[in-house]
Formats: C-alpha cells, structure tokens, sequence
C-alpha cells in the first residue's frame, strides 16, 4: 500500500494504492484529472505523464518511455514519468505528483 | 465436452445467441445490439467461442493479464491439417509467438525490444515520407480524373497498396511488389480468422511458408548490411545475445509487422472513405475544415471498427455480467459491440464527428498488448483524409453498388469500393 497524491488542476487528490497497482489506473480510478491513460500501460501514448514532486525514488525511465517523453506534448523535466511505469509498492509511500497542465 | 453440451443447451434457449453469424458481417450490429441487452456474455457452439460484448467487460478482460492469456490472438480458427503440419515443420517454418500472442514476461521482453523502433517518434520521423507517398498515390487519380475516368475502385487505386509501402519504409525494403506482401498477408489473415477448406488451408500454409522465408531473408541480408530500418534495430539490440532477442524472435517480429501493418490499416482506410461518404454532411464539414480529421477517424473507428473482434484465453472460471466463463474456455471480445455500447456512448448507432467521447473506442485494444502501430495508423488515417478532402472536395459513392467484405470474423472492409472523383481541386 502506498499513500499517492496527485496535484492536478491546482488541487490536490490523495488516495491509498493498493502494491502492483499503477500510478495511471489509480490515477484514473480516481478520477485525476488531466491523466487519460489511453493506451492503458502499453507504452503507445503519453497521457498518464506526471512531474514525480517529492523525493521518492521511481527508477529511471527505460528506452521506450524515454522515448514517449520526449515525444510527449507537455515538457518533459528531468523528474517526468509515465505514470503507468510508477507501481505503488511501500517504498513509494507519500509519494506527490504533479499532473503537467495541458 | 460436458461444456459444450451445457452451453449448447443454453444458446439454444436464447433466440437471441442463436442469431450470431461471425463471419458474415451484414446485420452484425443489430444482432450485437440485442446481444448486450439480453445475453451480453454467451457461448456460439459454432466456433466453440464464449463471446463478450459490453465494454465493460471486454476492458475488463483486456486488463486482466493474469487470468487471460493472450496465447491464442492468432491461433487459426480451423485446425491445421495434418498434412500441412507435417510440411511446415519439413521445411523449417519457425514462427513462434512474439508480441500479441505471448503472455508475461517473455510478452514484456520482446515487447521492450521491439517499442525502441515501433513509437511514436519513430512514426513522427516517416510521416513527411508517408505524405509524400499519399500524394503520389493522389496525383495519379487526378491524372484519371484529368483523362475523363471519374469512376474509380478507391482499394484498387489507393487503400490497398499504399499501407504495404508504409509498412516497406519501417522494413527498409524497397525491391518488392507490395502486391505479393498483400496476397502474403490477406492470406495469412484468412488462415486464422476464415473458415477456409482443408485443400485451401494446404494451399494457403504453402504461401504462408513463403512469406515466412521472405522474412528470413531480410533479416539474413540485415546482419550482412545493417541499415536504418526495424530488423536492423532489432540486431543491433540483440547484439548476439539470446536472453535479449533470438534470430528466430527477430524473423518472427518482421513476420508479425507484415501483417499488422496491412489489413488492419487498408480495411480502416477503405471503411473511413466509406463512411464519410455515407455521411455526406460529415464528409462537407472535413473539406470546409479539415481540422476536424482527427476527430473524425476517431468516431469512424467507433462506429465502423475495423478489427470486429480480438481473442483470449480464460485460465481460472471468471465471471463477467453474470455469467462464468470455465476455465480453459475460449474468448472472443467484440470490439465493435464494446464501441457500441450504450452505457458509455449516447446513441451509438449514430455517427457523429463531433462525440465528445469517440476516442473511448477499444479498437486498438487496451493495456499491455495495446496495438504498437495505432499512432501510425492514425497518422496513415488523418494524411489520406486530408490529401482526399483537398484534392477532391466532391467525391461520392458509386450508388447502387454491392460491397463484398472480408470473409474473416475479426477483419472488416470492403474488398472494393467504387467512387466518383467529381474532378479535381487545385490539380
């Protein structure tokens, strides 16, 4: 389990993810605005991209997601990841994200 | 078959279940319509198929990677005869599953080699080639407009071939009649999705072989010279180390590429023309604006999808809309009943461009197995569209035409499709 805040819109949505579950499916389960999830994880888009805010650490993107952010249309930063790729796990507990604003 | 006899019983005490025809694709929706309200998830005796029609549950079967396999995408609705199983392992046909057809985590290896090439940057970077190759496609059709010849077959002058050519351009190859690679791949899609007969299945395997070793040697002559194209790619992340990808594995992905990239993308073409057509006053808003294409593509692959139904495999009982599916059963989700389901899109039968929601559509799949090639397609989609609005603003359908489809249960398009260019625009 995992506490995950999403800063969307200028609010902000807290929820507990259960472990295994993706940042992208929480996000859309709770109806975070500005997190589409299109493909549904399959690394084809880029609309579950978030700016990680806090200090947890979530691994680096591999190729294809790298690829994915450059092509995203928001800029991507230096702490930018597909959501989708975040699996919520206890080590990620309080973790804060920010929905880029379209 | 303590199964099959119990589902037979229960289809046919359902009129409903009883009315489903999967190969033949007039009446479908109608049928798939009745479907979700009374038998939304139900077993076909006739293709020994548990088929799902809500949306609802087809996402749901999509996300469930753990209890569906995706083992059986492209597993051929008639079993091989002998005889051909025999002459494919004599003459050393190796395809094994790589990408729709394999689960975790050999589906995640393969796939994590294949996105480095098959993404959406790559797709940006052809896209100024694909126009070009459009416009080649269109200049020709003004010269026949030019000649007096208004009466045109759009998959023979157009939808057919052009999609081969794109698909060349991710191959690198540039020496072969695209013509072949379609007969390759409509073959290829009747082996699995047709109910061909026995003699037709020995004939098809032949082709079939063909293809495979056609394949095989381009990734023969990439390990010699490298280019810039997918099978190179696919070699150099190998780098001789099988844990990464197999020769084999590579033969097979190039293999695979050459028939996702084809029907699918010709059937959406040749179905988006129809459609638009059908729809005269939708068609007039994309030559006034053609910014509005994207959002029409979206709203024709809803309403007209072009891959009808995809497959899965239940591993453990799973119950969806009440019913349970046994273990071992399997799946056929209808992508073009999900697409029509009321409870997520407001008048379903209507085609309107202008769906805030069309986008919603499953027609690319969902999830894991998602479709590597739908930014490409969509891009194939949106070029064609706006060369054809521009270049001939009044084209029509040929009235009073009969339209012979796709004799699959999964592909759906007209086979040809006859319009009138109405002359040309700025030609």
């Amino acid at each position: 389990m995992a506490e995950v805040t999403w800063i969307a819109d200028g609010e902000r949505i807290t929820a507990d993810v259960a472990d295994g579950i993706n940042l992208m499916e929480a996000a859309v389960a709770n109806g975070v605005p500005g997190i589409v999830g299109e493909c549904g994880g399959g690394m084809m888009c880029a609309t579950c991209h978030v700016y990680v805010e806090s200090e947890h650490a979530t691994g680096e993107p591999g190729p294809v997601e790298e690829d994915l952010l450059e092509f995203a249309e928001v800029p991507r930063r230096a702490t930018s990841r597909l959501s989708c790729q975040i699996v919520a796990r206890p080590e990620i507990d309080g973790i804060v994200v920010e929905v880029p604003s379209a | 078959m303590t199964v099959t006899d119990e589902q037979g019983t229960t289809a046919a005490r359902c009129p409903v279940t009883s009315g489903f025809k999967p190969f033949d694709h007039d009446g479908t929706y109608e049928f798939l319509a009745g479907a979700r309200r009374e038998a939304p998830v139900f077993y076909n005796p006739e293709t020994d198929y548990w088929v799902v029609t809500r949306r609802e549950d087809v996402l749901a079967v999509f996300k469930d990677t753990e209890r569906f396999s995706a083992a059986n995408v492209l597993t051929s609705l008639k079993p091989y005869p002998e005889e051909l199983t025999r002459f494919l392992a004599e003459n050393d046909f190796t395809v094994e599953p790589v990408q729709s057809n394999t689960d975790r985590p050999r589906h995640t290896r393969i796939r994590q080699s294949a996105g480095q090439f098959l993404n959406p940057r790559r797709y940006r970077e052809i896209e100024p080639r694909v126009r070009a190759l459009v416009q080649d496609y269109i200049a020709d059709l003004r010269e026949r407009a030019a000649r007096g010849e208004d009466e045109v077959d759009i998959v023979a002058a157009l939808t057919h071939e052009m999609p081969a050519r794109v698909v060349f351009m991710l191959l690198g190859v540039d020496d072969v009649d695209p013509l072949q690679i379609k007969r390759w791949a409509l073959n290829r899609a009747t082996m699995i999705w047709g109910k061909l007969t026995e003699q037709e299945m020995i004939d098809a395997g032949h082709e079939l072989n063909d293809f495979f070793q056609f394949c095989r040697r381009i990734v023969e002559d990439r390990k010699v010279s490298p280019r810039d194209d997918y099978p190179s790619k696919l070699l150099e992340l190998r780098d001789g180390d099988d844990e990464i990808l197999t020769e084999n594995e590579i033969v097979c992905l190039v293999f695979a590429l050459l028939l996702a990239g084809h029907e699918a993308v010709t059937n959406g073409l040749t179905i988006s023309i129809l459609t638009l057509l059908e729809h005269r006053e939708a068609w007039e808003e994309l030559v006034a604006d053609p910014t509005l294409i994207p959002k029409a593509i979206e709203e024709v692959l809803r309403h007209s999808t072009p891959v009808m139904t995809w497959r899965r495999l239940a591993l453990e009982d799973v119950e969806l809309s009440g019913v349970t599916i046994p273990a071992g059963a399997k799946v056929l989700l209808s992508l073009a009943s999900a697409n029509h389901d009321e409870d997520r899109f407001d008048n379903p039968e209507v085609f309107d461009i202008h769906r805030p929601n069309s986008r919603e559509h499953l027609s690319f799949g969902y999830g894991i197995h998602v479709c590597m090639g739908a930014p490409l397609a969509r891009a194939e989609l949106k070029i064609v569209l706006e060369e054809l609005v521009s270049a001939f603003p009044g084209m029509s359908l040929v009235e009073g035409q009969q339209l012979d489809w796709t004799p699959t249960m999964a592909h759906r398009g007209p086979l040809s499709l006859k319009v009138r260019l109405g002359g040309s625009e700025n030609g």
